[in-house]
């Protein structure tokens, strides 16, 4: 009879545990979760010309986890990259660190390449700030010269995905409706973690690059031959006139 | 003469401590981007790896090699090194002057063309590897002035190695070797095809094959051995990167326009060649019109190399500004005359320089402007070597005291 109570009483307590936990769980998935629905992204691009700043800025819900980690996910067209040495050296003042998903080559035109994933990491150190800004410098490619008689060419950056995360949170299915992705833990790229992505989506920012002139072939072509030839010419008569004989 | 290398070496020194505080308090860097290619390769190297991991370096392992002082002692190494060389170019570019019979104080007035002038002076402090080339250069010619082939040619194979267009001073230097003609009858002189072979065979002298021998040694000996250590790429990076280049960013050069538009056309390839015609035909000229006066044949084969070239940035400048002031002491030009010349080199880079700025940071499309601004700087840069072609006084350097 004694057994039977100490079973009975195990068992109850088991439950109790159990729930207790669930209840914890579900109380920092809550968390997650509220986070998940207030905290929203946008972007907008600084400066001008070939060379621009891309500022991402979140917003953050004020009740989330402590722990939470954020991470922001670029998708670029093939017509703007960043310099991973430009960013390394950057990266000593600031603490976001970017980790890119392919090597970049920096000379290449843009019809000639892909696009490019950036994973930018923002620091958060245990506080939540309002408002996050990161700041990344993104440089322009040359585009194929247009043959329509346009002068510039459109670059449509994508609103960024935003994905949170907090190490208390694993049960992931208390965070309905929201996606689960896969995606680096951090910038080193040793492992990879589960992180929940906000809907919540602003619009697009796009700005314009130069392109040269197609159409313009022809007479770039002959003017550039003909100058060409006769400095050619003349530098050609000069040397013959005054070159220097035997003595 | 001991104060000027004095100085130029303080202010040198200056400009690099200078240029560490700007970088460690400023936004904008002093130090050019180059030098850290070369700091990052160099230390790939103590890691036992190949330069070329760092992407753009684009030049020969030896420069990466020489700069691992970077990492093992101080990561100023680098400048110091390009400084000496620097100081080293005024150096030897006296020697010449001296030996080409100019007097000490003339020669001292020249050097400080070059000792003091701001582009050489920001350009070794900022870190660019032009001024061992330089050093280099001037050495083959100080070599070749005083006869001593050996040293010319092993100077000469080694300046090759480091950047392709001292290749061009091949031909003036077998030129300047060759048996000179005795004269021959006027017999002979009828009959082509042995005028042809007499002049063949005129390259076939002891001193010519000795310089060539020893010259293409050192060459190939370098480029074997880093191609036995680094493979393709080092062939790739090194040298045929710089040949095939086609670079549709905008630059100095006339051709960067058409080259842009018709980078991906079928003409490209026929343009490419149409381009290079021209710098083929006036160096063959001028290797043949001037190669009794080797630092002028020099000067002026790489000012046309530079100015007709499919890509031409204010880097390449150095490789001829380091020859003028061998060239300036027989000009018959006045001060005056030579400063307008000096003034019109610069507005011209200038008029280029503004709707470049206003492309690249402002986002206006000033293609046009950049091509006619780009073909004016080649009209400017031709007339400036018409003039001091014309007014070029050979072996009247007694005369010739230039207070520029």
């Amino acid at each position: 009879m004694y057994f039977l109570l100490f079973f009975t009483l195990a068992c109850l307590s088991t439950c109790y545990c159990r729930t207790e936990n669930d209840e914890k769980a579900e109380s920092m998935c809550g968390l997650l979760r509220q986070s998940l629905t207030s905290t929203s992204v946008s972007v907008e691009i600084d400066k001008k010309g070939f060379h621009r700043d891309v500022v991402t800025t979140v917003e953050f819900s004020p009740d989330g986890p402590s722990d939470l980690q954020a991470l922001v996910v670029h998708k670029w067209p093939r017509g703007i990259y960043v310099d991973p040495y430009q960013l390394a050296s950057l990266s000593e003042h600031t603490d976001w660190q970017v980790l890119l998903d392919s090597a970049i080559d920096l000379e290449v035109p843009a019809h000639k390449t892909v696009g490019l994933v950036a994973f930018v990491f923002p620091a958060l150190h245990g506080r939540i700030p309002r408002l996050l800004k990161v700041t990344v410098p993104v440089h322009g490619r040359y585009h194929e010269p247009s043959f329509d008689g346009k002068k510039f060419t459109s670059i449509d950056l994508d609103p960024p995905e935003l994905l949170l995360r907090t190490g208390k949170c694993t049960q992931l299915s208390y965070l309905d409706p929201h996606t689960i992705v896969d995606a680096p833990c951090t910038a080193d790229n040793s492992s990879i973690c589960q992180w929940a992505r906000i809907q919540h989506k602003q619009g697009q920012a796009s700005f314009q690059l130069p392109v040269g002139d197609g159409l313009l072939v022809i007479p770039v072509c002959s003017a550039t031959l003909l100058v060409t030839l006769v400095c050619c010419v003349a530098l050609a008569k000069t040397v013959w006139k005054h070159q220097l004989f035997t003595h | 003469n001991r104060v000027l290398f004095t100085a130029s070496v303080a202010i040198r020194l200056a400009l690099v401590a200078y240029g560490d505080y700007q970088d460690r308090t400023m936004a904008v860097k002093y130090t050019d981007i180059d030098y850290h290619v070369f700091t990052d390769a160099a230390r790939f190297i103590t890691k036992g790896e190949s330069p070329y991991n760092r992407s753009t370096y684009r030049y020969t392992p030896l420069i990466a090699w020489l700069l691992t002082p970077n990492i093992y002692l101080n990561p100023m190494f680098g400048k110091l090194l390009f400084i000496i060389c620097d100081v080293l170019s005024g150096l030897l570019m006296y020697r010449i002057l001296c030996l080409r019979g100019l007097g000490s104080q003339a020669a001292c007035r020249m050097c400080s063309l070059w000792l003091l002038n701001p582009l050489p002076i920001g350009v070794s402090s900022r870190g660019n590897a032009e001024s061992i080339l330089a050093a280099l250069v001037l050495g083959t010619l100080l070599c070749m002035e005083g006869r001593r082939l050996v040293w010319a040619a092993m100077l000469y194979g080694l300046s090759v190695h480091m950047k392709i267009y001292p290749i061009t001073y091949a031909l003036p230097i077998c030129l300047t070797l060759r048996t000179p003609d005795t004269g021959a009858g006027e017999e002979k002189e009828r009959q082509t095809w042995r005028r042809l072979l007499g002049f063949i065979r005129s390259f076939l002298n002891q001193e010519l094959l000795l310089f060539a021998g020893v010259a293409a040694g050192v060459f190939c000996g370098l480029t074997s051995f880093f191609y036995h250590m680094y493979g393709w790429e080092f062939l790739h990076e090194t040298y045929l990167y710089h040949l095939t280049r086609r670079d549709i960013r905008h630059n100095f050069s006339p051709y960067f326009y058409m080259l842009y538009l018709t980078a991906d056309s079928s003409w490209s390839l026929g343009l490419g060649l149409a381009a290079f015609l021209p710098q083929l035909i006036l160096l063959l000229l001028v290797s043949w019109a001037f190669h009794l006066d080797l630092a002028l044949c020099c000067f002026l084969h790489t000012a046309i190399f530079v100015s007709f070239n499919k890509v031409c940035t204010s880097q390449y400048f150095l490789w001829y500004l380091c020859l003028l002031p061998l060239v300036i002491p027989r000009l018959s030009l006045s001060p005056k005359q030579g400063m307008g010349l000096l003034a019109l080199w610069f507005a011209g880079q200038g008029v280029w320089l503004g709707p470049a700025y206003f492309l690249e940071f402002e986002g206006y499309n000033t293609f046009l402007l950049i091509w006619l601004a780009g073909l004016l700087f080649l009209v400017i840069n031709c007339f400036i070597l018409i003039q001091i072609i014309a007014h070029y006084k050979p072996e009247q350097t007694a005369q010739r005291l230039k207070s520029d």
